[in-house]
């Protein structure tokens, strides 16, 4: 009898237990799909993108509706896919589409043209000192285009829209 | 006409909204979890062309594609894969991988013309992908090698035709005459 109320007391328990998991699935279902397809604040940190972002770290707004409708140009700065390690994200800005020619530095005496291929980009540091973009690696695919910076939100001083 | 106007005054629009928005609701969590399911888990495409013939026909075939592998990077040579095609972003494609970064890969450039062969180290972060039907095949051959995260699924089941259903062959098949 005892144990006939006890399985009674787990089961309301259990539910409980269900609904508010449920709960919790659905808003991270939410907050998933928005920091996908949408928006997503991303930190950002390295060297590589001085003067525009800081080398200790900025939190920047990075929208992710443009690379998928092939709204990304010249300029903008853009959340790539390293190509050479799948794992890390990079900051770059956009300096050339396909079918343009990009000439750049590949040491102070020495520069090279290129014209960048068809479904590629090509991808260059604001501080072309101490960035590692296709001037090692060559034009990157745009399929690993992840997302568009627009906006800075840390820290206070620099909050605000980023230029192109 | 009295009574029409009567009748769409007295409508208990409350509920009907609050029923509506609830059906609403229900179809979009649906649609929630397939797209998780579809983007995380496994998906089914349909790939269509005759660069891979004869696993795959030319007027199209059904099958399972599953997401996991590649994330945590169990892929390996001999497997078929979904790849987002590195020419047109927009386009994806089902390839078959035949080398892994820091391998050394050997191809023939042109078989149609020659039987010219050549050998390519995969550098650091890419991988090299090649149709299994070589003579009319756009590949890593004409592309080079592909960066590892263009890679969208790897293929493991075949669901149409009926008749070739089942699981698919890990094989690197490549002439033995070479």
């Amino acid at each position: 009898m005892r144990l006939l109320s006890y399985m009674g007391q787990w089961k309301s328990a259990a539910k409980e237990v269900l609904d508010r998991t449920a709960i919790v699935a659905k808003f991270l279902c939410l907050l998933h799909v928005t920091n996908n397809y949408l928006c997503s604040p991303t930190l950002v940190y390295g060297p590589s993108m001085l003067p525009t972002l800081n080398l200790t770290g900025d939190v920047v707004l990075a929208e992710h509706v443009s690379h998928r409708i092939g709204k990304v140009g010249r300029g903008d700065l853009v959340l790539v896919r390293s190509p050479v390690d799948p794992r890390r994200i990079l900051t770059k800005r956009v300096v050339g589409m396909e079918g343009d020619t990009v000439c750049f530095y590949v040491d102070p005496m020495y520069s090279q043209t290129t014209v960048v291929p068809k479904g590629h980009v090509w991808i260059q540091g604001d501080n072309t000192y101490a960035s590692s973009d296709s001037r090692h690696f060559g034009p990157l695919p745009y399929g690993l285009i992840q997302g568009k910076v627009f906006f800075r939100v840390w820290p206070p001083d620099g909050f605000g829209t980023l230029e192109q | 006409m009295v009574g029409l106007i009567g009748r769409l005054w007295n409508l208990p629009y409350k509920s009907i909204v609050k029923e509506a928005s609830g059906k609403t609701l229900a179809v979009t969590k649906f649609f929630c979890v397939l797209h998780i399911t579809n983007t995380y888990l496994c998906t089914f495409a349909l790939a269509y062309g005759p660069s891979m013939i004869p696993t795959f026909n030319l007027t199209g075939d059904m099958f399972l594609a599953e997401r996991l592998s590649i994330k945590f990077g169990k892929v390996g040579p001999g497997d078929i894969v979904l790849l987002r095609s590195p020419e047109s972003p927009r386009k994806v494609m089902v390839k078959r991988l035949l080398g892994l970064e820091s391998h050394s890969v050997t191809y023939v450039v042109d078989p149609m013309n020659s039987d010219r062969c050549d050998t390519i180290v995969v550098p650091k972060g890419h991988v090299w992908v090649e149709g299994d039907n070589i003579y009319n095949s756009r590949d890593s051959r004409q592309f080079g090698p592909v960066p590892y995260s263009l890679l969208e699924g790897r293929v493991f089941c075949k669901i149409w035709p009926p008749k070739e259903f089942g699981s698919l062959m890990k094989s690197g098949m490549k002439d033995p005459d070479l």
